[in-house]
């Protein structure tokens, strides 16, 4: 009689703890920005706080752009644009949550992949160093509906935007990404001392699309219709 | 307002030690709650968290036939097969080079076999283009290796791992940082746009998940021999396990009236592999891919102008 009571008791600490996983917010689905900048807008306005070491850097970076000597190669021979820059894409992407242990983001752009790993902390500073991402490595946890995703260990071949803006190799990165209606917003906190006077946000945010199936992506194809994304030209 | 972490920390100590108590019953729902809805069938469940799909594990001993397969599709059990290569020109990649201590080689297809024979003229005299090259030195590189999408069935080729995500409206193939969509439950579109890896729709057949794709555009090769196709083709994929779960088969079947007299059919087989460190890869490949030593290959897709 006892047990049973007790094993009552265990059903219902089960059905608690069924319900808190069932609860773990669901973000899965593709997300399309409706509009476009190539350079990345500081949340509250303004200009990326560049100290002078990366006012240094992004003018020898445009000047390079400008007379050909510097290369976008995320365009030119589309490797990965690197955090924040893929943020800012055109082209829809998808979010998945199988398996479980990671987040993974798909974009439609040269199928770039970011995979935000839930079951593990970064990997120490040497693998960072050793093993630097386009994307970086990226691991996440959820804070109440928000995805928090923490990132570091981005190699040095790529730019925060389109128009050349510079990072350092120890920048990380904190997104807060959270599903609100059929929008998602992610908010993201650049930490870069090596270029920037103090750390700064940029906020994007895309429309829910469930109605859109992921294309293929090569360079020099021809791609997407992106009309309906306010502020491209092709 | 205490967070969520706690509080599922705490319920699921109580879950446990009350579990001990009453048995495994206690904590069922709780697993089934975690298990994420992917819509596969029990037998075919190919996205378990740490799990990966391997073209190649090595052998512990040197193993011709396996080593062999290493990027190469296998021949079907009947019918026709893959292009292969020929007594002629043995093929040796760089896993039978060094399995069987002798020089890796490029592919030189066999034209007069059976498979060869399958070719339309202008396949053929593709192929002769292309054997020719090979055996004055020059490009026997694959199109993957510089960077270009593979299409479909070479996509399979690739021997590193590839991750699969189930869902229940979509499968996703991801390998060496490409993706392939696969819409579960659909019929094709009335015309798609031709694409790289085509319009795939799937369902679920008992334990295999059976893959439909038309919709190709005719710039990647059906396999290493740099064999072309037109917008014809139409490829049937049949994924299942085999050897207890342990190997992913791919079974697949190529029909190209503008390329082939017959369609032909292939395998390629893929082997668990428990590693959570290991997860889909970033698309690098163009990075440092310059042709180095002269020898003409193909440049990487490179777009004169930026997309946007």
């Amino acid at each position: 009689m006892k047990v049973s009571c007790v094993c009552g008791i265990g059903v219902s600490f089960a059905v608690a703890l069924t319900s808190a996983a069932a609860a773990a917010p669901d973000i899965s689905g593709t997300y399309w920005a409706t509009s476009y900048s190539p350079a990345i807008q500081v949340l509250g306005g303004g200009s990326p706080p560049l100290n002078a070491a990366g006012k240094a850097a992004y003018e020898k970076i445009q000047a390079g752009l400008k007379d050909g000597s510097i290369v976008d190669k995320a365009r030119r021979v589309c490797v990965p644009d690197g955090v924040p820059r893929v943020l800012a894409t055109p082209y829809p992407f998808e979010i998945f949550q199988v398996p479980t242990g990671q987040v993974t983001f798909l974009y439609e752009m040269n199928h770039q992949v970011r995979v935000v790993v839930m079951d593990k902390p970064l990997p120490p500073r040497q693998t960072l160093i050793v093993d630097a991402k386009y994307n970086g490595h990226s691991v996440g946890r959820w804070d109440g509906d928000t995805l928090v995703v923490e990132s570091a260990g981005f190699n040095e071949w790529t730019f925060l935007d389109a128009s050349g803006l510079p990072h350092g190799d120890e920048m990380t990165t904190v997104e807060r990404i959270v599903k609100v209606g059929n929008q998602l917003e992610d908010v993201i906190t650049i930490h870069d001392p090596e270029m920037y006077e103090r750390d700064w946000q940029a906020r994007f945010v895309y429309d829910e699309r469930n109605d859109v199936r992921l294309e293929d992506y090569a360079c020099n194809d021809t791609h997407r219709d992106l009309s309906g994304v306010k502020g491209v030209r092709r | 307002m205490t967070s969520g972490l706690p509080r599922m920390g705490h319920a699921l100590a109580g879950a446990i030690v009350l579990t001990a108590l009453c048995g495994a019953a206690g904590l069922l729902p709780v697993l089934a709650a975690e298990a994420p809805r992917t819509g596969a069938p029990p037998g075919l469940d190919l996205s378990a968290p740490g799990v990966a799909w391997a073209g190649f594990v090595a052998p512990k001993e040197p193993n011709y036939a396996i080593a062999r397969l290493f990027n190469d599709f296998a021949n079907p059990a009947t019918g026709l097969g893959p292009v292969t290569d020929g007594p002629d020109h043995p093929y040796a990649n760089n896993e039978v080079a060094r399995e069987m201590r002798i020089p890796p080689t490029y592919r030189v297809a066999d034209l007069n076999n059976a498979a060869g024979k399958n070719l339309k003229p202008w396949v053929r005299e593709a192929l002769a283009r292309q054997n020719e090259l090979v055996l004055r030195g020059r490009n026997g590189e694959t199109r993957e290796a510089r960077c270009w999408e593979t299409g479909v069935p070479a996509f399979h080729l690739n021997p590193g791992l590839m991750h699969i995500i189930q869902m229940p409206r979509e499968v996703v193939l991801f390998l060496t940082g490409r993706a392939r969509h696969i819409w579960l439950d659909v019929p094709h579109s009335a015309n798609p746009r031709p694409s790289w890896y085509g319009e795939s729709v799937g369902h679920y057949e008992g334990d295999t998940l059976v893959v439909d794709t038309i919709g190709f555009n005719d710039r990647t090769f059906v396999d290493s021999y740099r064999t072309p196709h037109t917008d014809k083709l139409h490829v049937v994929e049949r994924f299942r396990l085999i050897d207890g779960g342990n190997t992913l088969e791919v079974a697949f079947t190529v029909d190209d009236p503008g390329a082939f007299y017959q369609p032909w059919s292939g395998t390629r087989n893929r082997h668990r592999v428990v590693n959570p460190n290991a997860r889909p890869v970033e698309f690098d490949c163009p990075a440092f891919n310059d042709d180095y030593f002269n020898i003409g290959l193909e440049p990487v897709p490179t777009a004169e102008k930026p997309d946007f």
